[in-house]
């Protein structure tokens, strides 16, 4: 007897049947949806789709002018990437004062970030209503932090 | 043999969806795009609910999400006071439109030149794509934040709903034409071009009204608040969601509840009709999209129906099998790869 597989839990109300009701079968899938690949943003660059994409920079006639600009520009945001990436391993282990919404200031030892920065997680946070062990900032709810070198 | 409703879940987002859109039928099929509060909305294929790419640089949630109608762009709207027009290809963000508050809707005109978008400053905005450095035409005139803004008549009207009215203008001479009070909240709209008729919900009520004079053409009443429903674009059909986390069915013509299914986990924000109507989405507080079918146990993107007769020849066939293991899976084409789906990702550069 072929296999069939429930997924979800949904359950649909029994349509009125002229015959003995039989057990409602739930419709089988050949597989679930995919997923993020957890680690590109995706839109492969060999999908399906591909031959919509723009054109591959190197049409004739670009001026060179306007190419050592873009590549003046890219190595600067590569300095400055390298300067804030170099900052956090700097935080490293000091207490750090954080500005948070609302004018809630609190400070606490830096230990880490993850690989957006979108969350830092400290130690020994002070807070108005006690002390926290260990704990993840929110990078999106910091408006400022300040540590001295 | 009763056939019982498989919905199929999306899963990606870490927070709540709060809107989704799907674009129209292109050459690759159709897309769907979501938005959630996690700030990364995502774009899928429309009949599967495979993943395609994420959309990175919104630093707020994210409140709207549209895709044109070849879904070769994409735009949202977000809680960090810009709207986003992004190349639905590449992923890549092509402008980042300022406002002054949070935006909330975002709506492409049928070429796509033109970029409508509302949110808390209480103003409609229309951009003209092809001119991204000049300013946007304002129009004012709300009272309260809005909530949802579309062209609808041909692109020739602007239709825009905040906390309590429903309001139409003619893009032309920027002018109100006609506007709606409610007594509830009004909390989605729908514009149905095969008709022009409008769907708007508003407490348990979901109306139907003329998209062109605003005049109403019936009502239904939920059991529970409903925060999104969508008609069937041959208007058999209607679906609607809400507090209660269940999805409903009604019979346009007669009002009758045919169907509702229990799945999600929270309420659910949003449900559309696919553009072929076999399908429909929804999204919700517990982060996820679900896909349900319009015809339960029909052959129709991963749904595969089985009849008896089929059991005798069919031993070789591969199996339907568990999604944990990964054999003999059969692959539907899809945006990120055209070959055998295979048990071991590729890690990408």
């Amino acid at each position: 007897m072929r296999w069939l597989h429930a997924f979800g839990s949904s359950i649909c109300r029994a349509q009125a049947m002229h015959t003995t009701p039989a057990i409602p079968v739930p419709v089988p899938v050949l597989r679930l949806p995919r997923g993020p690949d957890g680690f590109s943003r995706g839109f492969a660059p060999d999908g399906r789709r591909a031959r919509l994409r723009p054109e591959a920079p190197d049409i004739q006639g670009r001026p060179s002018v306007q190419e050592s600009q873009d590549s003046r520009e890219q190595q600067a945001r590569a300095a400055l990437r390298e300067r804030y990436l170099r900052s956090l391993l700097a935080m490293v282990g000091r207490p750090v004062g954080f500005t948070l919404h609302e004018g809630v200031h609190v400070t606490a030892h830096f230990g880490a970030t993850d690989l957006d920065v979108a969350n830092f997680y400290v130690s020994q946070l002070q807070t108005p209503i006690g002390v926290q062990a260990e704990a993840l900032l929110r990078c999106s709810d910091i408006i400022s932090y300040t540590f001295k070198l | 043999m009763a056939m019982r409703q498989t919905p199929l879940t999306c899963s990606g987002h870490t927070r709540p969806v709060v809107d989704l859109a799907f674009s129209g039928i292109t050459p690759y099929g159709y897309f769907l795009i979501s938005a959630c509060k996690d700030g990364k909305p995502m774009l899928r294929q429309g009949d599967t609910g495979d993943w395609i790419g994420t959309f990175l640089g919104h630093k707020g949630a994210v409140w709207g999400a549209t895709l044109n109608k070849d879904a070769t762009k994409a735009a949202t709207a977000a809680a960090d006071f810009t709207a986003k027009v992004w190349d639905a290809v590449s992923g890549d963000e092509l402008m980042s439109l300022a406002h002054k508050h949070i935006v909330k809707t975002v709506d492409f005109t049928q070429d796509s030149n033109y970029l409508l978008t509302g949110g808390q400053d209480k103003l409609l905005r229309i951009y003209d794509l092809n001119k991204p450095e000049a300013e946007p035409e304002e129009v004012s005139g709300h009272t309260s934040g809005i909530k949802k803004a579309l062209w609808c008549g041909g692109d020739r009207h602007i239709l825009s709903a905040d906390e309590k009215t429903v309001r139409l203008w003619d893009h032309a001479t920027m002018t109100e034409v006609k506007s709606l009070n409610f007594s509830m909240s009004v909390s989605s709209v729908e514009y149905v071009p095969e008709g022009e008729i409008l769907v708007i919900t508003y407490g348990r009520s979901i109306a139907f009204h003329s998209a062109a004079s605003l005049d109403p053409i019936k009502s239904f009443e939920a059991p529970a608040t409903i925060n999104s429903a969508s008609l069937h674009r041959e208007k058999e059909f209607l679906v609607a969601g809400g507090e209660d986390f269940k999805l409903y069915k009604y019979d346009y013509s007669s009002g009758e509840e045919l169907e509702s299914y229990k799945g999600h986990f929270g309420p659910i924000h949003c449900v559309r009709f696919s553009p072929d109507g076999e399908l429909y989405a929804s999204g919700s507080e517990d982060g996820t999209l679900r896909l349900w079918q319009t015809v339960v146990g029909k052959t129709y993107g991963l749904w595969k129906c089985v009849l008896p007769e089929e059991d005798s020849g069919e031993l070789t066939k591969p199996k339907m099998s568990f999604p944990e293991t990964a054999e003999e899976e059969l692959e539907i084409a899809s945006e990120n790869s055209d070959s055998i789906y295979s048990s071991t990702p590729e890690v990408k550069a």
